[in-house]
Parts: structure tokens; sequence; C-alpha cells
């Protein structure tokens, strides 16, 4: 039954922009790598007495706080999409 | 991030026991006790971002649709340079030190393996591929 359904449409070339369950658990695992990345190099630069350990502890911070960004809006933004249903193949 | 530094300094090209050179910067000061110094510190930070490579190494490999796979990718090639980066400032410090291999080693390697290119399968001699980045469907080089 699920296969006439799916045949009935055009043949996809790539999945389409959803968000499977296996995206969104890696997603939730790496938001918490890049949190606790995050607060680690912050948590280093304060104690470091080395200024160049010290700016380069707080560059780390910044650029895991901004990969945490780019990954939570994957969780926004596919929400978005799937309420205004861009999504010609998708079944529930 | 380290990349435009000043001069890192003379090398020192002591030569420990036989013969093999260490290429290596003049030590920069740390505690050195008990205490979780600052090299202590730089190591963990290379140690947490190897570990997340290998994460979003994983990640990428995984991940279903196009912008994600992009964005992922993206994040793993930064996290490589974040690497690259801390590895470099290391070395700067004086905290690592590399030991080049024999050049007569290497010869003897290359002469080996420039022999085992006649059994390459294809005859094709482009140098064209499609996964260079910036190609086909690959649209974002980094």
């Amino acid at each position: 039954m699920y296969r006439n359904q799916y045949s009935q449409q055009q043949r996809m070339n790539q999945p389409p922009r959803v968000l499977s369950t296996k995206d969104d658990a890696y997603l939730t695992d790496a938001l918490s790598w890049e949190l606790l990345a995050a607060k680690k190099a912050h948590s280093f630069a304060s104690q470091c007495s080395d200024q160049q350990v010290k700016h380069q502890a707080e560059q780390l911070c910044e650029l895991h706080q901004q990969h945490y960004n780019i990954l939570l809006n994957h969780l926004s933004t596919n929400q978005q999409d799937y309420e205004n249903q861009t999504y010609p193949h998708f079944h529930n | 991030m380290n990349n435009n530094r000043g001069s890192y300094g003379s090398y020192q090209q002591g030569y420990g026991g036989s013969s093999s050179p260490t290429i290596k910067n003049p030590s920069t000061q740390f505690e050195k006790g008990p205490e979780f110094n600052d090299r202590d510190r730089l190591n963990d930070l290379l140690a947490t971002e190897k570990w997340l490579t290998d994460g979003f190494n994983v990640f990428v490999r995984e991940t279903s649709h196009q912008d994600l796979y992009n964005d992922v990718l993206h994040i793993l090639n930064e996290t490589h340079h974040a690497c690259r980066d801390v590895f470099n400032l290391m070395f700067e410090k004086g905290w690592y030190s590399v030991h080049p291999e024999q050049p007569s080693h290497i010869a003897d390697h290359y002469q080996k393996y420039s022999g085992h290119q006649n059994q390459f399968p294809s005859q094709s001699t482009s140098s064209y591929n499609q996964y260079q980045t910036g190609v086909g469907q690959h649209p974002r080089d980094y």
C-alpha cells in the first residue's frame, strides 16, 4: 500500500529537507558538545596566565557558541517548514 | 587566529641521540607541578577539539538532508581549523616538537610507491573530479 502511494510520486533523487529522527538525535547531542566545549574554553581562559593561551581559549569559546547557533537553527527552521508544508513528498 | 603571527624564533636543531634531529621552539615557561597549568589547559582544549572532529565526522556522514549536511560539514571543517590553531600554538610555545624522517627513507618510499602507480586500473588521466569543492552537488567550498 505504502509502495503504491510512493510510486505515484515523482522519484526523489535525495531526501527532502526533513529532519529525520536520527538528525534530531545527533543535533541534540552536538548541541551538548558545543555548549560543553564553549564553557570549558571560557573557564580555561579565565584561569590562564599566558595571554596567547588565554586569547586562543576565548576564540574557541566564541567558535563553539557560533556552532551552537548554527545547529540550533536547524531545530527551529525545520519546525516552520513543516507548518508551511513545503515538502511535496512528505507523508504522515 | 594564529596565522599571521610573526617569527617563530630560531629552530633548536638539537641532535638527541643517533641521527634524528628535533625541530622545536624554546619552551615557554609554565608551572611545573601538580596543579593544572597553561600547558595542560591548551592540551585539554586540543583533546576537546580532536574529540569534536570525531563526533562531527560521524554526524555529517549520517545527516539526511542537504542543508544540514552543508552546515555540519562546515562545522567539521572549522573544528579542524581550530584544532590546527591550537596545535600551532603548542608548537609556537615550544611545547610540541617535530622529528623529521631521514630523507633517504623518504626517497626509498617515493621510489617504491611511484612504482605502484602502474597498478592503477583506470586509464583516465583527467584531473577533473566531481568531488572537488565547489563542483556539482557540493555547493559550498571551505
